[in-house]
């Protein structure tokens, strides 16, 4: 039984494609292992960036902080958080990894409140989810908590192509997130349960495929301390 | 004309009702000792400016010390989750979150350091946070089109932590800069605590460096560690055991109070 950790990274580096400028932000264990795997695996000029301004960093070791100096180093170049964001207001930023701790049908975001609790914020989402090129999602848990009907604060919208769960892969099509597949344990019944909005899933509908034992041993090579469980 | 003051009096040029920006990123380079000072001489009802903080944040809200927190993010990511002092000041009413987008924080700073009085930005459609925030759309006045603006937002001081700087004010940041420099154009007073007061001419011959030039800075406090308990990027990590003590608590005033009171013995 592969580890909800391991697929969800392996899943991501897939979605990721050669050459392509890739970020991510604070809170993002699982991103920065995916980004690291796919250039491992598949894309190796893809250009890394991260909260430190650092371009293309090389890191030796994965801190639990994905905004740590462990993943500034080896950066042939370096710029500032506000270039970044400025690389995605004018449309230049391939792809953007974001997570909501409320995802709605539609892969808008919350981040901010529910009644009565305050949240961390979405720091970069509202800006960069309608700026970047694409924006990969991904949360884990997967529960009608989490994947809900309204959200009570829209805290970012914009250009979401997936949505990676432990549970299975969104696709955003017609603004709508749909099914793309299944991971391997899920039956189309266990999704419906877990969803908080109504979904097209039956026995027809596609299955995640299973890591290979490639991904899996290079994946132990990037993460061997498994930083990526510190987000389950 | 050298600007070294002792923390007592580099603190004493933050008052009560001021809005300070706080430089660093989550558990990384905050002026923490400059902060832990602030609130041991008591000041209050601070709005605080951030893109995205932890310790910094959190110790301010949980001491009561702040009355607004203008961020884009408040917590201590992975590694410890939830900031209680902020959640708890905020869902009391102690504390105003204006949440940013981190963007709208750098683009608030931008106007304030152009001498304009708002910046225009590429987009934040679809969020509420336009109306939470009252950003204001404007036509192109050239063309074709509508864009959100954001409001400058001039900070009193800003209190920032870099590697070394020299006696003049002249401050370097090696490896990660953040919206520092930006921070530090943008606010009427800047405050740099430092690892380490070198010479000039030592700075001058440092590569890789990020400056904060002498022109924008009021006082510089030699103070070793001091963004302890957060990381300095090449000098030392977080302390975690601090941090997890601290977080453990943050939403009980009482016992930060006598936590911190033990931990900096005051």
């Amino acid at each position: 039984m592969v580890k909800a950790a391991d697929l969800m990274a392996i899943v991501m580096a897939r979605l990721l494609r050669d050459g392509e400028t890739v970020f991510h932000g604070v809170a993002s264990p699982l991103p920065m292992v995916a980004i690291l795997l796919a250039r491992r695996l598949h894309a190796p000029h893809l250009t890394y960036l991260n909260i430190t301004g650092a371009v293309g960093a090389r890191p030796t070791h994965l801190p639990r902080s994905t905004v740590d100096a462990a993943l500034a180093r080896g950066a042939p170049a370096q710029v500032t958080l506000t270039d970044l964001f400025d690389l995605a207001a004018r449309g230049r930023l391939d792809t953007v990894f974001l997570s909501g701790v409320q995802i709605d049908r539609a892969g808008r975001i919350n981040l901010s409140m529910v009644p009565g609790v305050r949240l961390p914020g979405g720091a970069g989402s509202a800006a960069l989810m309608p700026t970047a090129r694409r924006t990969i999602l991904w949360r884990t848990r997967h529960d009608r908590r989490t994947f809900v009907d309204a959200l009570p604060f829209v805290t970012a919208a914009g250009h979401v192509d997936r949505v990676v769960t432990p549970l299975c892969v969104f696709r955003r099509i017609s603004e709508q997130l749909a099914v793309e597949s299944l991971h391997s344990g899920v039956t189309p019944a266990n999704l419906s349960a877990a969803t908080g909005f109504s979904i097209a899933v039956d026995d027809s509908t596609p299955r995640t495929p299973a890591p290979t034992g490639a991904e899996l041993a290079t994946l132990a090579q990037i993460d061997p301390d498994r930083i990526r469980d510190t987000e389950f | 004309m050298s600007k070294i003051v002792s923390l007592t009096k580099a603190a004493a040029l933050v008052r009560d009702g001021d809005r300070i920006a706080i430089g660093g990123n989550t558990l990384h380079r905050a002026p923490c000792a400059l902060l832990h000072e602030l609130v041991r001489q008591g000041r209050r009802n601070l709005t605080l400016v951030k893109t995205a903080g932890s310790y910094d944040l959190d110790l301010l809200c949980a001491t009561g010390s702040a009355r607004a927190v203008e961020a884009g993010y408040v917590g201590y990511e992975n590694v410890l989750g939830l900031a209680r002092g902020y959640r708890r000041s905020v869902e009391s009413g102690q504390v105003e979150a204006h949440e940013h987008s981190c963007y709208t924080v750098i683009a608030a700073l931008r106007a304030a350091a152009q001498g304009v009085p708002f910046m225009p930005i590429a987009s934040l459609e679809g969020s509420d946070l336009i109306a939470a925030r009252g950003f204001q759309r404007i036509a192109n006045p050239y063309g074709e089109g509508v864009v959100v603006t954001i409001p400058a937002l001039s900070p009193d001081v800003a209190l920032i932590h870099v590697h070394e700087a020299d006696t003049e004010g002249d401050g370097a940041i090696f490896g990660a800069r953040f919206e520092d420099a930006l921070m530090a154009s943008a606010a009427r007073k800047v405050i740099l605590t430092c690892e380490r007061i070198v010479d000039e001419q030592l700075l001058a011959e440092r590569p890789d460096r990020a400056t904060i030039p002498r022109f924008e800075v009021d006082a510089v406090v030699e103070l070793p560690h001091g963004a302890w308990p957060l990381a300095c990027p090449g000098e030392y990590s977080y302390d975690l055991d601090f941090l997890t003590a601290f977080a453990a608590i943050a939403s009980d005033a009482d016992a930060v109070a006598g936590f911190l009171a033990e931990r900096l013995r005051w």
